[in-house]
């Protein structure tokens, strides 16, 4: 009993005398006289690994290229990975685990959408700045919060460009196909709304499961309803499944992709049926396809820095982000805060990556940086882009 | 006296130590540290039903949600406070659990693995379809937790601690009953303990209640410390997760599944360190566990280390 | 609309049946449920697309080498992952085979994963689309078919009629019996678990050009082809293949019909309604319970 109850007191006392060290103030952290460190967050393994480690690779090409002329105002850029799984609770060990215990300077990441919503209370609580890479719900960066900045085309943006580009192609009959899970909805629930306030009921909703092998119930059901265009809220898998099993069934409406369809040529590829994409269009996140010749210099870098690996949509979207990264921190200058990132971030202006379709811009009021959806169809084996609008949401 | 290393001794120092942690640790080790005691609650519910009662069913993960999703929606859908939906999710994840050992009274082996593989499935299905109760598949917020002039963080954690070591000390005493007795013989041959007066579908039931009750009990303190409710941590990898816990700690054993919980929650950050080889080095591991310690971990340490006897054993080998 | 629903129901039924088989083949002569076989088969086509696609081999070349790739993983999941374990409980074979298709995903992902997302395999014939009588069929689908029937066909023979078939079903019954009359049950282990890593090669090469070859191919496919399987009683290689058939034809009238939200869980409702009324599944036998 008695050594229970000292023991006892030694934990109160410890409890109570503790000056928990975690939040004592330091100099910024992540940042020393020669490194940056930026922690990066998203899937490294499972399926959401695509909008994980491929995007934080092509990230990396961009750091270890201005690393090699000097880094930024002096020091160089180190990019820490810690994997979410795309799962709510790893997430959110990932982020504390960034913030705590790697003290990183700041985050760039953020790749499933439902992993990154549930990061970010903590990310927020820690005023550290985080510019996102993936993640296109719009949850993940509303309600705006001063550090939390976006460069990935926001879902609503996109449904609202997929609907609005339908309409001014003529049709009066839209469709939607769509997936169920949280990628899926986040653009789904958006598009819906758009929808509304168009005063547009789609003539057809149907589903379609992520790895589904066959679409024949879909392509039947949307051709009994007759639209003129189908919107289409599907992984590249389900995508090239459904207009593989369109064309077979001769259903040939307009049918309208978006970011996750932006490879072209890799998608006709993997439709495999001659003239399948002669009425599909796409948006694109990223001016360029990895075929394009000004991604050449990009495809060596890559493939030097991650052999067997091949530039993909998804490096490209890393490698257009980073440079927003870089910019921001070149004008944080030397003295280098997290206050100052904050602020540079909510005044960039009109800045021009030469990768997105347009350009990058955020007001303090307005996180969601990337506002323009460039439209792209193919034609014969080269891929045009018919035209980039902005929405802002 | 209780031997040096012998259990008592072990536990009460983890106890202690568990109990001062905040003070010590930084808030990303506080976090882990609660997942570990969810999941210890989630082991050894599941012990009971797969260890003991010897039944093979995949319905865990799906409990584990449901005591998740119930907790949530009855706080955002009708504005109850957590302490009371919190115990209300409990019973209802209990009632799922007695619905499902309904179909398992008359199934065995890859039957009964097969319908809970489907309940398993009907339940994320319904999780992402049903959006007017569940929000579908980007999930939904959850109010966050306060405790007064107590941070939530720290709130949360000795509550998770207190109820982990309750639930754990009535397993411990349930095993030690005639039920767990009970649950024993059904595993143990179905046709012996017909005979020796034993209910089976009495049993399997509790087993499969008790194992939804802890299921729940874990949900809701799952919903709690993510803030967040969504489909993705309820599916069959999550199944495959909370087997491990059970089977590399000791089929059959309460201590076993309280140390199977910790060291996989405990590998799975310090695999962080491979990055993108986790899945590699867990898979290896997890294999390693299995094949050179098929009786769980806590077979090592009841052959050298006296004071962990257990008065029953893990089921024998098939002749 | 039915013909084509019941058509798609039938090629879908076989990529399901054809992936049952692999397990069945190991089931048939172990009792136990090989849960890597889905990586086994998601490795088997990424081996294919290496050697074919990227290695710029022949189709066949590709297919041949594939399968004894798959077929050499097969007896070292056999050895690692089976044979340290016969004395152990049911659910630590299965987590051993678990544990080694985390392994066989992450090193697939880590060393392809880069490549793309879904990647590509060209069809054994790269023809259009055929008409039969008003119906549309993609040839790689009928190819997939015809391969699950006479893979079927194939291993019947092979059980009924050859003496190492006959052999595998008396280790099946009976393996201390089976010992006692000279046969040498760890060959015959080891044989199975070659030949059902071969079969899963072999079929994620006929998939490949329906299914894309990704690191998460298998997963998925792992479960419906699992319940397939069980369905059909998991020791009858008929019995998967009715059982692969009878979901896809449920998946796609059910998605057909009602609403396509209902394509991947009609399955699993149906087998729930069937468990519960009749615990056998379809053609299991009546349980015999051993004392």
């Amino acid at each position: 009993m008695r050594t229970l109850r000292i023991a006892l007191t030694i934990v109160v006392a410890l409890l109570v005398a503790s000056p928990a060290r975690h939040l004592m103030a330091q100099s910024t952290p992540g940042v020393t006289a020669d490194e940056i460190k930026i922690g990066a967050l998203g899937a490294l393994t499972g399926p959401g690994y695509l909008y994980g480690r491929l995007v934080m690779n092509g990230a990396e090409v961009v750091y270890n290229e201005v690393n090699k002329a000097g880094g930024v105002n002096g020091r160089k850029i180190t990019l820490v990975r810690e994997d979410d799984r795309c799962d709510a609770a790893t997430a959110i060990a990932a982020a504390k685990k960034l913030i705590f215990q790697h003290r990183v300077f700041m985050l760039h990441g953020g790749g499933c959408s439902n992993a990154s919503i549930a990061a970010r209370p903590e990310i927020e609580k820690a005023n550290i700045p985080w510019v996102v890479f993936a993640s296109v719900a719009d949850e993940v960066t509303l309600p705006t919060a001063p550090y939390i900045f976006s460069t990935a085309l926001a879902a609503s943006i996109e449904s609202a460009a997929q609907l609005e580009f339908a309409l001014q192609q003529g049709a009066k009959r839209v469709a939607v196909i769509s997936m169920r899970d949280a990628w899926g909805r986040a653009r789904y629930n958006p598009l819906m709304e758009t929808f509304k306030r168009k005063g547009v009921t789609p003539v057809a909703d149907e589903e379609m499961s992520p790895d589904a092998n066959d679409a024949t119930p879909q392509v039947l059901r949307l051709r009994q309803a007759n639209p003129d265009a189908v919107l289409i809220v599907l992984y590249p898998k389900a995508a090239a499944v459904y207009m593989r099993d369109a064309a077979k069934l001769t259903f040939k409406p307009i049918q309208i992709g978006q970011t996750a369809l932006g490879d072209l040529l890799a998608f006709r590829e993997q439709v495999a049926i001659p003239n399948a994409l002669e009425r599909f269009y796409t948006i694109s996140h990223v001016r360029y396809t990895p075929d394009d010749p000004e991604m050449e210099r990009w495809r060596g870098l890559l493939e030097k820095y991650f052999p067997g690996d091949r530039l993909s949509v998804y490096n490209i979207m890393g490698i257009a982000s980073a440079n927003v990264v870089v910019e921001v921190l070149k004008r944080a200058g030397r003295d280098l805060t997290r206050e100052r990132v904050r602020d540079e971030l909510a005044k960039l202006k009109d800045f021009n990556t030469n990768i997105y379709p347009g350009v990058i811009s955020c007001t303090p009021t307005d996180h969601q940086c990337h506002k323009t959806p460039a439209f792209m169809q193919l034609a014969g084996d080269k891929v045009k882009t018919i035209g980039v609008t902005t929405v802002t949401r | 006296m209780a031997p040096l290393a012998g259990r008592r001794n072990v536990f009460g120092l983890a106890a202690l130590a568990l109990a001062a942690l905040p003070a010590l640790a930084n808030p990303y080790i506080l976090y882990v540290t609660n997942i570990a005691l969810i999941y210890v609650i989630l082991a050894v519910g599941l012990n009971l039903l797969l260890g003991y009662a010897g039944q093979f069913a995949f319905a865990n993960a799906a409990l584990f949600g449901i005591g998740a999703y119930a907790t949530g929606l009855l706080q955002v859908k009708l504005g109850l406070s957590f302490w009371i939906a919190f115990p209300v999710a409990v019973l209802f994840t209990t009632l799922v659990g007695v619905v499902v050992a309904l179909p398992a009274l008359r199934l065995s082996g890859l039957y009964l693995a097969l319908v809970t593989l489907a309940f398993a499935q009907f339940t994320q299905w319904l999780m992402l379809n049903w959006e007017r109760v569940t929000f579908g598949a980007g999930g939904f917020r959850v109010p966050a937790l306060t405790f007064g002039p107590v941070a939530p963080a720290l709130g949360l954690y000795y509550v998770t601690l207190l109820l982990a070591g309750l639930l754990v000390a009535v397993a411990w005493n349930t095993v030690r009953s005639g039920i767990g007795r009970a649950l024993v013989a059904v595993r143990d041959s179905e046709v012996a303990a017909e005979a020796l007066a034993v209910d089976l579908a009495r049993y399997k039931t509790i087993a499969f209640s008790l194992s939804a009750l802890y299921a729940g009990v874990a949900g809701g303190l799952y919903s709690a410390i993510l803030s967040f409710v969504a489909p993705e941590g309820f599916d069959l990898f999550q199944m495959v997760v909370q087997f491990s816990m059970v089977v590399v700690g000791g089929l059959g054993s309460v201590w076993g599944s309280v140390l199977g919980a910790g060291l996989l929650v405990g590998l799975q950050e310090a695999l962080r360190a491979f990055k993108g080889a986790q899945e590699i080095a867990f898979g290896l591991l997890l294999m390693a566990c299995i094949i050179f310690l098929p009786d769980g971990l806590i077979s090592l340490v009841k052959r050298r280390v006296p004071g962990w006897e257990e008065p029953l054993r893990a089921p024998d080998p098939p002749a | 609309m039915l013909p084509y629903l019941v058509v798609s129901g039938l090629t879908t039924g076989s990529l399901y049946a054809l992936v049952a088989m692999g397990l069945v083949i190991v089931y048939k002569a172990t009792t136990v449920v090989n849960f890597a076989h889905g990586e086994l088969f998601m490795v088997g086509g990424f081996l294919a697309y290496t050697f074919h696609v990227l290695l710029k081999l022949g189709y066949v070349v590709s297919l041949v080498l594939a399968v004894v790739a798959a077929l050499l993983l097969g007896l070292v999941t056999e050895r690692v992952a089976y044979r340290p374990l016969t004395r152990a409980p049911a659910i630590s074979l299965v987590l051993a085979a678990v544990g080694f298709s985390f392994v066989l995903k992450g090193a697939a992902r880590q060393i392809w994963g880069g490549l793309g997302d879904y990647i590509p395999f060209p069809p054994l014939v790269a023809t259009p689309a055929i008409t039969l009588g008003g119906l549309i069929l993609v040839p790689q689908q009928l190819v997939v078919l015809a391969g699950a029937l006479i893979c079927m066909g194939l291993f019947m023979v092979f059980f009924t009629s050859t003496r190492a078939g006959k052999m595998l079903q008396a280790t099946a019954e009976n393996a201390k019996a089976a010992r006692l009359a000279g046969i040498r049950v760890d060959r015959v282990y080891a044989f199975t678990w070659a030949a059902g890593a071969a079969t899963g090669a072999a079929a994620a090469v006929l998939m490949a050009p329906l299914t894309f070859v990704y690191p998460d191919v298998g997963s998925p496919l792992l479960v419906k082809a699992f319940a397939a399987a069980v369905l059909g009683g998991f020791g009858s290689l008929p019995g998967a293949v009715l059982g692969g058939f009878s979901i896809g034809l449920i998946e796609n009238l059910a998605g057909g019909y009602i609403h396509t939200s209902f394509t991947d869980i009609s399955a699993f409702l149906v087998i729930m309604v069937v468990l519960v009324v009749r615990p056998t599944g379809f053609f299991g036998p009546r349980a015999v319970r051993r004392i």
